[in-house]
């Protein structure tokens, strides 16, 4: 008996055996190049966090800026080379003698993917509805007085004054009104989900989107440019950055819009992979409050925030090379000044650009009659140089950043106490009023802005009078400045541009002498790509120094990028993942494993009795 | 009587899903504002929150709010999902049955596994077995069950790449057919479950052994033991039934609390279900989310709870005698 | 029940010894791990995820900063949030069970249809809530713990209160006319002393579950480097894709030993409370 009770036992290791064999032979992933479907070329974008909603009313994430800039387009696109201001659905537009009039004439034969006209009615309707109303719109129509369309091809813009911005920085999408029109417009600001396929006019539009899992784009039937080499856009979602990268790695993804600081660095040095590192037009700044008593008389701050030289001998005492170093790993790039560098048209290093020098900003403080106290603190009339600094724990880099700060302002006698907390109390902190006017509660922050693709405006605003009670949270405010800003976008055109340079030159200028903020780096693009999967890659928006996909901003990379030659179909799954297979064999071989041990035995040996 | 006793228990469980709902309605309403909550912009202007109050009827009084809450939560209306502008209750759908997969083949596996753990423990008491089972099962119950997740993505998905690391199906393609797809959903399934049944083993391993130990000393085992019948024949036959009926108890008993503790397995492996929906909901502040699966998470512990005690009414005599 | 007892039961196993050994060097670590870590915890470097060195015994984390100080420091909040967790649980628990069994009637009606439904409710989704609402700190870590907790002590003190109750020197108080507040106090509250000591030592487990469980979520309080929060940071971080097993490790293994060696303890000191259990647990 004992020998055939041996037979499962054996069949459990043949199992077992079979099961290894199985994982051992790779790819149940077949990939159909050919056959059924022709030979598809799919561009492979893998990230972590998806979009939330495809509605532009209500859509706030970087992720669905990316999508929408592809599926739609603007009235004025951007010039991937530098960022001007180009043709989109208008195909050109001209200004009035006084600067105040903007004609744009559309492109005639333009339709939507649903072979539907693209008119002069969309235009207006985009501009009064989503830029009105759309959360992250609503702002760059203010400077438009009146919007006629005389004919179906023609929009016309006019204004108080003149403005620059009209051209170049009307970052409002441009909807199909036979569609978006008909829906209520709380409902567009409220639970609309528009239908897919996405009704567009860019040269790839949404085909299909299952949230959190994947979004696929194909060419726009309409498109009235040339052809896009690839027959198939795929964004796919994973569970974690991490996994992303992983994807990349196993090639899985071509291409991943946003790589993670603190793995940039490792996924470079792999065989295969490219990563591009581009400045945008967002920054990170530590900014002081600056609201006087007649702007905030329920303010709430150390006063020694608001004396100069104190602001800018911390300035000086901060290494902002070395940190970001370590806070930012290296990725971002070192700031001077409130403009970023990406905005080639304008940005200029400035003259007063605080380089890291302790001791200077020693002998400032010394020399102001800041005196050490006790503590080993600066100490004036009583006012003592200890502030609090607000970091927001969601941002892991800003708090590292925000630590090294304070270390480096102890060398020269100022305290600064880090408070954590989380974005919502900052906003509070900042924006809180009290009978009507501003009370924001704070000494410093470390936070940050973004701007718009090609106008400057936007960040430079952030510090004007007008911008108290709104988006300000330096509550700087200098007349001055004021009218340079008003003075600055009223030059219309390529002829005023050294102009408006000039002035903006100033601008930042002062911003650097008064420092509302001490702007310390500009954020990244972090990308990275299989080299075999992509073709034709080059650093666009702008030329040489921006990033392979142009996000957000423009879809012309997705026209002059081909499939590489290790590039991949779409992948078909029909056999079962070799995991399964070994679990499964495992169960069966335990199980046979037992019931022949048992057998066994109960033939056998007698069990012990219990004590 | 029975059904007295039965009627008694629906009640009590109805009164907790009332306090339940009190609860939830006042929580999310007692901290902060929740126009505040609400407004994503800073820059909203007096008017425009005005009109979201309006909007979401937080301008009528409070008792008229929480008899609109309380009827819209009984027509399945819980809102609005901030980050999605779809309805929660949509999203909410669309996770439980990958909550229930997860959960359900967890603690059916920890159940089996549990069972047969303590049952070696407890009939090799005080040797060596026994200490083993118990140093094990102690530990997996001490260890913090995402930190075994970790380790199984660190060993199974990176270093020995066997199983995908998350998410319930490989992302981006198509399947030939359903069965395709199922052996896909399988193979993404085999680490988190495995964490789950971490999770879950130390406990229904402890009750399992201390029920049986207890089984052992008990009449009548030694009198089927007197009787001649082997040993080992007790014991499968009679005294393993008897010691089950505590654990499969407290495992249905259970079921809806595990439900929610499997958060941390769930935001780790990316797993679809309620609890990446809560994790999700935290980091974007999304609390129409988070009030949602905060019902839907206290409304299975309740029910379960209740299935518990109608199956111990079904299966244990003495309790129809009471 | 006695004194010696107790210590039998403790240091007469090796359980008992090697739990209370583990408890206490982690309690030294907390108070000292400040002074012992090697290197500044916080400081981070350009030497990302290196692998264990002479100079960094268990590596460096995605930031570069030294994985044994961040450990060693980490311990700090593991331990306060447990035991003070474990305080306010035990609190609560105590004055709820007490006056819900001393006094009975309406007041031990309400009492326990609260002290119910806090068993019912599911705590981490409870916990999940109420930290996202209120802001991450170490006091609210441990408020949130420490009120979601209670509810296993309150029954237990309440069932045990509700026996004390029918004792005969209790009985003969009440008939001297001894204020209530006399009796609870002399009577009924150093013998419930011992029970409630028992299963705070368990909830201090539980607690510390939780404030890993939490900081894993993002919920935990970014300031103070935790063991919940280093796991997160090398989650996050990619640690697992990079196979820093050196990052991944300790800090749950900490996490393990010292909820171990804690419901050892808790264990110990149940069996000394109520013998009835000691012939299930002892092995």
């Amino acid at each position: 008996m004992t020998r055939y009770a041996r037979l499962p036992v054996a069949l459990a290791v043949l199992f077992a055996t079979a099961a290894l064999a199985i994982i051992a032979v790779p790819g149940q992933a077949q990939e159909d190049s050919g056959s059924e479907s022709g030979s598809q070329d799919v561009f492979r974008v893998g990230w972590s966090q998806d979009p939330k909603t495809l509605n532009p009313f209500v859509g706030v994430n970087e992720e669905e800026f990316t999508i929408w800039a592809i599926n739609w387009e603007l009235l004025v696109g951007f010039d991937p080379e530098d960022l001007t201001p180009a043709p989109a659905i208008a195909e050109s537009w001209d200004v009035s003698e006084d600067g105040k009039t903007v004609t744009f004439h559309l492109i005639e034969d333009a339709k939507w993917s649903d072979g539907e006209p693209i008119t002069s009615e969309d235009v207006k309707w985009s501009l009064e509805t989503l830029g009105e109303e759309g959360l992250l719109f609503a702002g760059y129509t203010a400077g438009v007085e009146s919007i006629k369309t005389p004919d179906d091809h023609t929009v016309i813009l006019t204004s108080e004054e003149p403005n620059a911005r009209l051209i170049g920085d009307l970052f409002v999408y441009v909807l199909p009104e036979h569609i978006w029109g008909k829906v209520p417009v709380d409902e567009l600001t409220g639970g609309y989900q528009p239908e897919v396929p996405l009704v567009g006019s860019g040269p790839y539009i949404v085909t299909e989107f299952e949230r959190s899992r994947i979004l696929k784009m194909t060419p726009n039937p309409e498109w009235r440019g040339e052809q896009p080499a690839f027959d198939e856009l795929q964004f796919i979602r994973y569970g974690s950055a991490d996994a992303v990268e992983r994807a990349l790695t196993l090639g899985e993804v071509d291409f991943i819009p946003e790589v993670q600081p603190a793995t940039f660095d490792r996924l470079g040095e792999q065989e295969g992979i490219e990563v591009v590192n581009a400045p945008t037009y967002s920054f990170t700044e530590l900014a002081f409050n600056l609201c006087s008593e007649e702007n905030c008389p329920d303010a709430q701050f150390n006063p020694a925030i608001q004396d100069q030289t104190m602001r800018q001998a911390i300035a000086y005492s901060i290494d902002r090379e070395r940190n970001n170093e370590i806070a930012n790993l290296g990725t971002s790039f070192v700031a001077h000044g409130i403009l970023p560098s990406f905005y080639k048209d304008f940005y200029e290093v400035p003259e007063l650009d605080y380089p890291y020098d302790p001791e200077l900003a020693n002998q400032m403080l010394d020399d102001a009659g800041w005196e050490l106290n006790a503590d080993g603190i600066r100490e004036k009339d009583g006012v003592v140089a200890s502030f609090d600094l607000f970091v927001r724990s969601e941002a892991p880099a800003e708090i590292q950043y925000a630590k090294l700060i304070a270390e480096q302002t102890e060398e020269i006698g100022v305290e600064f106490n880090l408070q954590v907390v989380s974005t919502d109390k900052l906003t509070e902190l900042t924006v809180r009023k009290e009978d009507g006017l501003p009370a924001p509660e704070f000494d410093t922050f470390i936070w940050g802005w973004g701007g718009d693709p090609y106008d400057p405006s936007a960040l430079l605003d952030l510090v004007t009078t007008s911008q108290i009670g709104a988006s300000s949270d330096s509550f700087y405010s200098n007349p001055e400045y004021d009218q340079l800003m008003e003075e600055q976008v009223t030059l219309v055109g390529e002829e005023k541009l050294e102009e408006r340079k000039e002035l903006i030159k100033e601008m930042v200028a002062m911003v650097q002498e008064d420092l509302p903020y001490l702007v310390l780096s500009y954020d990244p693009y972090l990308e990275a790509y299989n080299e075999d999967a992509l073709g034709n890659v080059e650093r666009l928006c702008p030329a040489e120094t921006g990033e392979i996909l142009c996000q957000q901003v423009s879809y012309e990379p997705l026209l002059t990028l081909t499939p590489g030659e290790g590039s991949s179909g779409a992948e078909t799954v029909s056999g079962v993942p070799g995991g399964v297979v070994a679990i499964g064999a495992l169960i069966i071989a335990i199980v046979a494993f037992l019931v022949g041990r048992a057998r066994g035995r109960r033939e056998t040996e007698p069990m012990e009795l219990p004590t | 009587m029975n059904t007295r006793w039965l009627i008694g228990k629906v009640g009590a469980a109805a009164l907790t899903l009332v306090f339940v709902l009190i609860f939830n309605f006042f929580l999310f309403r007692a901290i902060g504002d929740p126009t505040e909550q609400l407004v994503r912009l800073p820059q909203s202007t007096p008017e425009e929150i005005a009109e979201l109050r309006a909007e979401y009827g937080l301008d009528k009084p409070l008792l008229s709010q929480f008899a609109d809450y309380v009827g819209d939560t009984f027509t399945g209306e819980l809102g609005i999902s901030q980050r999605t502008r779809e309805p929660v209750w949509d999203e909410i759908k669309r996770a439980i049955p990958w909550t229930l997969l997860l959960v359900g083949v967890g603690t059916l596996i920890a159940t089996i596994l549990g069972a047969w753990m303590g049952v070696k423990a407890a009939t090799k008491r005080g040797t060596r077995t026994d200490d083993g089972l118990l140093s094990f099962n102690l530990f997996t119950y001490a260890a913090p069950e995402y930190w075994i997740g970790i380790i199984l993505i660190l060993v199974f998905a990176v270093a020995i790449p066997i199983f995908p690391a998350g998410q319930q199906v490989t992302p981006g393609v198509e399947f030939s057919s359903w069965f395709a797809e199922a052996a896909d959903v399988l193979d993404h399934l085999v680490l988190p479950v495995t964490a789950m049944t971490f999770l879950l083993l130390g406990q229904y391993f402890l009750i399992m052994r201390s029920s049986m130990v207890e089984v052992l000393t008990e009449d009548f085992v030694t009198v089927k033991r007197a009787t001649g019948l082997p040993w080992n024949r007790v014991v499968s036959k009679h005294a393993v039934p008897n010691a089950l009926l505590p654990l499969v108890t407290i495992a249905a008993i259970q079921f809806g609390a595990v439900a929610g503790g499997a958060v941390t397995i769930e935001a780790l492996f990316s797993w679809p279900g309620l609890g990446e929906l809560s994790y999700d909901a935290i980091g974007d502040k999304d609390f129409p989310i988070l009030q949602g699966t905060f019902l839907v998470f206290s409304f299975a512990v309740i029910f379960a709870n209740l299935i518990a005690d109608c199956l111990y009414f079904a299966l244990d005599p003495r309790v129809q005698a009471k | 029940m006695t004194g010696a007892r107790a210590r039998e039961l403790l240091f007469g196993s090796w359980r008992g010894r090697i739990s209370l050994s583990v408890l206490g060097l982690f309690i030294f670590i907390a108070i000292f791990g400040g002074a012992l870590a090697p290197d500044d915890p916080y400081a981070s470097s350009l030497e990302t995820l290196e692998p264990p060195s002479s100079e960094h015994w268990l590596g460096t984390t995605e930031q570069g900063s030294d994985v044994l100080s961040q450990l060693l420091v980490g311990a700090r909040v593991s331990i306060v949030v447990g035991f003070a967790a474990a305080i306010i649980s035990a609190v609560i628990g105590a004055a709820v069970g007490l006056a819900s069994g001393y006094f009975g009637g309406w007041t031990d009606r309400i009492l326990d249809g609260i002290d119910n439904w806090f068993l019912v409710i599911p705590t981490l989704p409870l916990m999940i809530v109420l930290s996202a609402l209120l802001s991450p700190s170490l006091g609210v870590l441990i408020l949130v713990i420490g009120i979601t907790s209670w509810a296993g002590t309150g029954r237990i003190v309440r069932s045990h209160v509700l026996t004390l109750r029918e004792r005969p020197f209790v009985e003969r108080a009440q008939a001297l006319g001894a204020s209530h507040w006399h009796i609870l106090k002399t009577h009924i509250f150093p013998n419930a002393l011992p029970l409630i000591f028992a299963n705070t030592v368990l909830i201090i487990a539980i607690a510390i579950l939780s404030e890993s469980a939490l900081a894993f979520l993002g919920l935990g309080d970014p300031t103070n480097i935790s063991w919940g929060t280093m796991l997160q940071n090398a989650f996050s971080s990619g640690a697992p894709s990079a196979e820093a097993w050196w990052y991944v490790i300790p800090p749950g293994l900490c996490i393990t030993l010292l909820v171990l060696s804690v419901a050892m303890i808790g264990y110990q000191f149940e069996e000394y409370v109520n013998p009835r259990l000691l012939e299930q647990h002892e092995a």
